[in-house]
């Protein structure tokens, strides 16, 4: 039990601030709306595409990765530093999760070898990728995707809808759940399918969100023709293909959900500052409070990667998304508390920062529903960490 | 930041563990309400663990979780987590015998508002386990502490009977007494706050692992009541409280430990996180247990007077909040 690192280390730290002195754009350091990134007119700046290339370059993507992926062969506790620091700085590796974060990594797992040439590109940004998962019946309940595809000897055709797909607009290619087999449970009957976005059939319609920006899409496909080739893993073997992503980098994923949390509530102090809060009673203990559980979700962060890094399995990282993203929610609620009748303004002559708590805590409205919402949180750490019988 | 246990740690916790599932079931805790005598054996079996109240924080908090884990009673606490640390920092002639399990200690310091706050009352309140004590060691303005025998005292009578709190009236009690830096008192202070915090977040443990394994077996509409998700997400809730506490605590106690600038605040959220997840394991718990734990016999309520006994004991959550605001606000 340690509170600093060792040596080795800090010097790995100091090197990565070293490289992001050199080389970070100025978009990447000016602080970021702390509520979530689909607030922006575009949706992968020219900025973001050529930062998270110069990472991939020289190492710093994903930092586990060998360097033709982009990485430098870390060790875990050098990806818990790298996330800590960038994350620290508020500085993003990249606006579009999916390539690197999802496709890359499945790809390299479960692809064939012309598939996992595709992965560099992925992680590298230089191809933008989409995922077609959700569908208007398939939310929570995400074995129940009926967008099928009917097999065909050297083809696949595919119709059906997708709802929710983030980048859909931008995107070259689509890594989509589709239904290969309606004669077996739900669960055994899907596939994954690499779908060119300029394939004939597909029709894109963005979707505005609660705040009104145009961050997903509806995807409609109709009859569209998909080489067989671009089956990613076995027929009817799309399902343990949900669970792919940076495995590598799970135990320290929480750490941007958490310094983010902790941004939050810095700001919170600042705002009740600033509108002359501070000496409100409820006010200060319900910061102390934000504050308080920002500490407590850090050190269980790190507990959980003592427990990870030692090679046992690592509970705590279950808590963290659902903790954070209803703690952040919380917080952003608050800002608009503190300022009382101005709480629900966006006006830029009244009130504080152009609305931008209201702004915020309506976008925090989607980090307990996305990937997996709290209450799917919940039923995954009653049944799969403590045990619980299946209702 | 490194949470990983050393070999030594992982053996000082299993050791402890097994010492007092064995020497401290609640049979125990139950004959304790009546005659609190029966607990001297079991600190007999503590004595050798003295030496934690003059180490690492880190090492004591995950003997005291055991401890909460079995609401363990006897002067332990009041002697490794408040007497020994208090007198380490005055270097008085008797920490050696302190840190040694010769003698046994405890503090007497809040006043009549029952805050651990330096005041000039003669009457100190909330005194831990002041009738069994060899010494007990009273803080004053200055600050100032004086070591005195066997001054009048009074229990109060309280909801919970694992720990036992007294009135001792110091005026007449005499003692010589040595003066304090205020930094080291917060910081004696600041540490038994902690040790208390993981002493908390094992009988919420305790009060959770009791529950998890009642929703397993208790058989209703033919099937488990932990399959609904009713149950099963208040279970999931009090997991998450209960296991953010318990890393607020190991965290709290490290930066004691290494003296960093921190500490003050992290022992303010390891014991508001404590009192959050003790009381929601104590109240989910019984409601889970239905009217089963609402029952003199089951040992449920044991551990849930433990946990509002401490909540309620050096510093109220929303006492450490508002300390709390004033370092962040």
């Amino acid at each position: 039990m340690q509170l600093a690192w060792g040596p080795e280390e800090e010097s790995f730290r100091t090197e990565l601030n070293g490289f992001l002195d050199d080389h970070a754009p100025p978009e990447a350091l000016v602080e970021r709306d702390f509520a979530a990134d689909d607030d922006v007119d575009e949706l992968v700046p020219d900025w973001a595409r050529k930062w998270q290339a110069t990472l991939f370059d020289h190492g710093w993507m994903i930092p586990s990765y060998p360097p033709e992926l982009g990485g430098r062969n870390c060790t875990p506790v050098q990806t818990l530093v790298y996330l800590e620091e960038m994350a620290r700085r508020s500085i993003p590796r990249s606006l579009h999760f999916p390539g690197y974060a999802i496709v890359g990594p499945s790809l390299l797992e479960f692809g064939t070898p012309e598939q996992q040439a595709l992965a560099p590109a992925a992680i590298r940004g230089d191809t933008i990728w989409c995922i077609g998962m959700s569908e208007p019946n398939a939310g929570s309940d995400l074995a129940n995707v009926q967008t099928h595809a009917v097999v065909h000897d050297d083809h696949f055709v595919v119709s059906g809808q997708k709802v929710w797909t983030s980048y859909a607009s931008t995107a070259r290619k689509c890594f989509c759940y589709v239904r290969t087999n309606r004669d077996v449970p739900k669960h055994r009957g899907i596939s994954v399918l690499i779908i060119d976005m300029d394939t004939p059939g597909i029709d894109i319609r963005p979707l505005r969100n609660i705040i009104g920006a145009v961050g997903f899409a509806e995807v409609f496909f109709t009859d569209v023709v998909v080489p067989r080739a671009n089956l990613v893993g076995e027929l009817d073997g799309g399902w343990r293909i949900t669970q792919g992503s940076l495995a590598h980098e799970r135990a320290g994923l929480w750490v941007e959900g958490v310094s983010r949390l902790e941004h939050t509530v810095a700001a919170l102090v600042d705002l009740a500052r600033r509108v002359g809060a501070t000496d409100d009673p409820d006010v200060r203990r319900r910061l102390a409070e934000a504050y308080e559980r920002a500490a407590t979700l850090r050190a269980l962060g790190y507990k959980g990667f003592a427990s990870f890094a030692q090679g046992s399995s690592a509970p705590e990282h279950s808590y963290l998304k659902l903790a954070a993203s209803e703690a952040a929610k919380h917080c952003f609620e608050l800002g608009m508390e503190i300022q009382g009748a101005y709480g629900a303004l966006a006006d830029p002559e009244r009130g504080e920062e152009d609305g931008r708590w209201a702004r915020s805590f309506f976008i925090s409205f989607a980090s307990t529903i996305a990937g997996g919402t709290s209450e799917i949180q919940r039923n995954i750490i009653a049944q799969r960490v403590l045990g619980l019988p299946r209702g | 930041m490194d949470f990983s246990l050393s070999p030594d740690q992982e053996l000082l916790r299993e050791t402890a563990r097994s010492l007092l599932t064995r020497e401290c079931p609640s049979t125990l805790l139950r004959a304790h309400i009546d005659d609190p005598g029966v607990a001297d054996p079991l600190w007999e079996r503590l004595r050798e663990y003295a030496g934690l109240g003059g180490g690492s924080l880190a090492d004591l908090h995950l003997f005291v979780e055991e401890l909460g884990y079995v609401a363990a009673p006897g002067p332990f606490f009041a002697t490794t987590a408040l007497f020994a640390p208090l007198l380490l920092a005055l270097e008085h002639d008797l920490a050696p015998a302190a840190v040694d399990g010769e003698i046994t200690g405890t503090v007497a310091m809040a006043g009549s508002e029952g805050r651990w706050e330096v005041n000039d009352a003669p009457v100190k309140t909330f005194v831990p386990e002041a009738d069994t004590v060899d010494w007990v060691a009273v803080v004053e303005p200055g600050p100032v502490v004086r070591l005195v025998q066997a001054p009048p005292i009074r229990l109060l009578v309280g909801i919970d009977t694992t720990r036992r709190l007294f009135e001792v009236d110091t005026a007449t009690a005499d003692g010589g007494s040595t003066r304090l830096d205020a930094a080291a008192l917060d910081d004696v202070i600041g540490r038994a706050t902690v040790a208390l915090a993981a002493e908390m977040v094992g009988t919420a443990r305790r009060l959770f692992d009791m529950t998890l394994a009642y929703a397993k077996e208790r058989v209703q509409f033919d099937v488990p009541i932990g399959s609904f998700q009713a149950v099963q997400h208040k279970i999931a809730d009090m997991a998450l409280e209960v296991e953010g506490a318990t890393a607020a605590a190991q965290y709290a106690a490290m930066t004691f430990d290494a003296g960093d600038d921190e500490r003050h605040r992290a022992a303010h959220v390891a014991k508001a996180a404590a009192g959050r997840a003790a009381t929601r394991a104590a109240k989910d718990g019984i409601q889970i247990h239905g009217g089963i734990g609402y029952t003199w016999e089951h040992d449920l309520h044991l551990f849930i007077r433990r946990v509002y006994g401490s909540e309620h004991w050096l510093g109220t959550r929303a006492w450490h909040e508002d300390r709390l605001a004033d370092l962040v606000v």
